[in-house]
């Protein structure tokens, strides 16, 4: 009796909890909307246009491009292929911005009201919001496998039996050879995600969000929802007949397994079109349901592959302690692909597009420079490492990327060091009043480094005399490197000097000619410094121990000096 | 229970500082405090603690009592071998880590508030001293709100155009282009960087951009473009507008209410 009470007392006042929500759900919709024009107003429409068509006043220069709201084709959604976004999905990405393009987080600029209201707002864009009546269908999470050097390894073979190579490339810095071919929904020029660099993914990089994207799509672009090439075959089969494809001659028994693996699956495709046109029989249902089941693990270990080939965040900026040091080795320096290189951990430069000087880079696609260096007693050798899709040695006419340019780097020193943090430094942007000294390398010519003299961006000259640089560069699977080794010293007054434990301002330029980049259009670092970390000295073995028997000695004194004092 | 010795007390009190400092002050209450402002601090209550025990020749000799008894008494035996290994053993460490240290590069030194030129300029031509000079279109705040609102949404439209890019598009110097550049891109939701500067300082950072601050404000460090070769006049009063617009905080005026 009691318990009853009890129930029906929590019931009463769940309900008065509730009710006040319910109510006003249903009756404040349209000022809800009302609201979030305001705020839309406000915060969005000089980017997505104030009628929604992803046409503001800022438009024109970010790529990829401001939501189109009135087509109701979104890229990061929950749902399943060919669906539309849940209202969770719109808030969270209003929440949390898309990484990598010009949409920032609004968490801290709208509180969650304004946000949902805004929500209801962009939805009255598109018709195909207010005509579907069953919710969208969410993606389900369930059966997620974990995160393990298993799944990375199979996942890894899937990538390439699902072909991802194709747009991604090889090793997934997006260099595949259709690359330069994608384009969006709106003919705008969309390069393919560099996996290896997660926290640009516009839709979040936790294995959930990658899983999303894999079985939904991502609308409008060139990602395609995910298809099962091997649809029907479990993960060893799948993996048995790459194996048997790739295999030269078959034995009998091997071939009539092969052939045995390719009925299975043409079955399985048949059921699966009779599945989508709403046909088929209970068996064949069952059997359609298991393969999905099966398409779905594989996705999950593609997406733990995915994830495990980027670092766990964005590496910190080459600033203070994550300074570039060139470390000291008594023999010669190591050539570009000798094994000691791995030992170095890289110094990071986050680099953005110019948009000081005409023409300007808006749209960066070069992300970062990394950066290893080993000094000897007359020679310094760098690493430079960066990444870039495509490799462009000319001026040429493409004909999917239209115009394309030549790729370079350009690697910027001051003529004179400053000498302390007051001193000047020349302008960060290719010098000004003060010069700067630069290496410049260029892809048409892979082992020459030219040296230059910078007054401002425009006004740079070769130097006369080119001294002794030794370079060495590669360009494999979307990644350049170039190796540069120079004497410390040099007789030439235009040159920098080098000595070790003085820290010397450095400063980047880079081309991706793919992306139109040429002359002062480019990316670019501000300041940072780099340093020829000196040789530990041999004072540390010194005087510690002395510093410690010192001690020792005045705690005997003060002993010695206490015992006499007492007697006296 | 025993009551603790004096010299324990007042050691107690040393550690308790220094914790409350290092983690609660700088940590709980804001971010973490310079190890030579905390060392300023303990050099208070070190000379504090000093004071209290050397008033009185009882309690500075009841102070020493400890320190004296691990030093001389007989049955302290054990306890003075310990520290006769352990302070040593601490100088040492504390030496070698030192020596050992890697040197951070100089910092950038930064003026929050360069100082402006005598006269504000746009391009060459001269708009009046620095005090005199004024937003041309900050009457009609007042005078012609309509006309007033257009000026805003003119300033909004070459904001989103220009600097959002790293200044934010909260205006809060989080653009998509801001943490590969140092120093960072000037932050308008600071309630420390409106209301401290007149509108005709933020015309001349504006218009000149980095390399038109003085040696002291680090020109060559800057990434702000030289906006007068892209920007008319009127567009870099009105973007000012939006600026204080947006945010709610007004650029500071002279001689008003005086």
């Amino acid at each position: 009796m009691r318990i009853r009470n009890f129930t029906l007392l929590l019931l009463i006042l769940g309900l008065f909890f509730i009710l006040p929500f319910v109510h006003a759900q249903g009756a404040t919709e349209a000022q809800n909307i009302a609201e979030g024009k305001k705020v839309y107003d406000n915060s969005c429409a000089h980017c997505h246009g104030i009628e929604g068509r992803g046409d503001g006043s800022a438009a024109e220069n970010l790529l990829p491009q401001p939501r189109d709201f009135t087509r109701g084709l979104y890229k990061i959604r929950s749902t399943e292929s060919g669906q539309l976004p849940t209202d969770q999905d719109l808030f969270d990405i209003i929440t949390e911005g898309m990484p990598g393009s010009s949409m920032p987080e609004w968490e801290t600029a709208l509180d969650a009201d304004e946000r949902w209201q805004v929500v209801a707002y962009i939805k009255t864009f598109y018709e195909g919001f207010k005509e579907s009546e069953t919710l969208p269908k969410e993606i389900s999470l369930k059966g997620k496998i974990p995160y393990s050097k298993e799944s990375i390894e199979i996942g890894k073979e899937l990538y390439t039996q699902f072909a991802c190579y194709e747009c991604h490339g090889d090793e997934g810095r997006g260099d595949g050879t259709s690359a330069p071919t994608l384009t969006d929904e709106w003919d705008y020029k969309s390069w393919p995600a560099n996996l290896h660099q997660n926290w640009n993914y516009r839709g979040g990089n936790d294995i959930d969000d990658i899983y999303k994207r894999f079985v939904g799509g991502i609308a409008g672009s060139a990602m395609p929802m995910f298809e099962d090439p091997a649809f029907g075959l479990s993960i060893e089969e799948a993996q048995r007949y790459t194996q048997l494809d790739n295999k030269g001659e078959m034995t009998d028994a091997e071939e009539e397994e092969y052939t045995q693996l390719e009925d299975k699956m043409a079955n399985a495709f048949d059921i699966l079109d009779l599945i989508n046109a709403g046909e088929g029989d209970e068996e064949q249902k069952k059997f359609y349901e298991e393969s999905m089941k099966t398409f779905y693990e594989k996705s999950w270990h593609l997406a733990n592959y995915v994830k495990s080939l980027s670092p766990e965040k964005r590496p910190e900026a080459a600033i203070g302690k994550n300074s570039l040091r060139s470390q000291y080795v008594e023999d010669e320096l190591p050539p570009m692909d000798d094994a000691v290189w791995d030992t170095l951990e890289e110094s990071y430069f986050p680099l953005v597009g110019q948009v000081i000087i005409e023409p300007r880079q808006f749209n960066p696609t070069i992300d970062s420079v990394s950066v290893k260096s080993f000094y000897n007693d007359t020679e310094v050798a760098f690493l430079f490492i960066w990444d870039d899709r495509t490799h462009n040695t000319a001026e040429e006419e493409n004909e999917d990327i239209g115009k394309t340019y030549e790729d370079a780097i350009a690697i910027q020193f001051p003529v004179k060091i400053p000498k302390g943090p007051t001193s000047p430094k020349p302008y960060f942007l290719w010098g000004g009043k003060l010069a700067v000294y630069l290496w410049q390398w260029q892809a048409s010519a892979p082992e020459k480094t030219t040296e230059l003299t910078a007054k401002g961006i425009n006004n740079a000259t070769e130097q006369e005399f080119q001294g002794d640089i030794e370079t060495e560069s590669a360009y494999s699977k979307g990644q350049y490197k170039l190796w540069v080794k120079r004497a410390l010293e040099t007789d030439d007054k235009k040159d920098l000097q080098l000595k070790p434990g003085v820290f010397v301002p450095i400063a980047f330029s880079l081309w991706d000619g793919a992306n139109g980049d040429v002359g002062t259009k480019r990316v670019i670092s501000s300041w940072y410094s780099f340093v020829l970390e000196p040789v530990p000295s041999v004072k540390r073995f010194i005087y510690p121990p002395i510093v410690a028997l010192l001690s020792l000695g005045l705690l005997i004194g003060l002993r010695g000096f206490m015992q006499r004092r007492n007697t006296e | 229970m025993k009551k603790p010795s004096l010299f324990t007390i007042c050691f107690a009190i040393f550690i308790v500082c220094w914790v409350f400092l290092r983690f609660f002050v700088g940590g709980v209450i804001s971010k973490p405090i310079p190890n030579s402002v905390i060392a300023m601090y303990m050099a208070l209550v070190f000379i504090a603690i000093l004071v209290h025990i050397s008033v009185e020749d009882t309690r500075f000799r009841e102070f020493l009592r400890p320190i004296h008894e691990t030093l001389v008494d007989e049955n302290r035996q054990t306890r003075r071998l310990v520290f006769a290994v352990l302070i040593p053993l601490l100088m040492l460490g504390f030496t070698y880590t030192n020596i050992a240290k890697k040197a951070n590069p100089p910092g950038d030194p930064r003026t929050v508030h360069p100082t402006p030129p005598d006269n504000l300029t746009y391009k060459d031509i001269v708009l009046g001293t620095m005090d005199e000079a004024e937003n041309p279109h900050r009457h009609l705040e007042k005078d012609d709100p309509e006309a007033y609102k257009s000026h805003v949404e003119n300033g909004r439209t070459v904001y989103y155009q220009n600097c959002f890019y790293c200044h934010g598009d909260h205006l809060d110097g989080k653009g998509h282009f801001a943490d590969a550049l140092n120093p960072l891109p000037a932050n308008f939701q600071d309630p420390g960087v409106l209301p401290n500067f007149s509108e005709s300082f933020f015309f001349w950072r504006i218009s000149k951009g980095g390399p038109g601050m003085p040696a002291a404000g680090t020109p060559w460090n800057s990434a702000m473009p030289i906006w007068e070769n892209y920007l008319t006049q009127d567009e870099i009063w009105d973007v000012i507008l939006f600026l204080s617009d947006y945010t709610g905080y007004k650029p500071r005026t002279f001689g008003e209410g005086h």
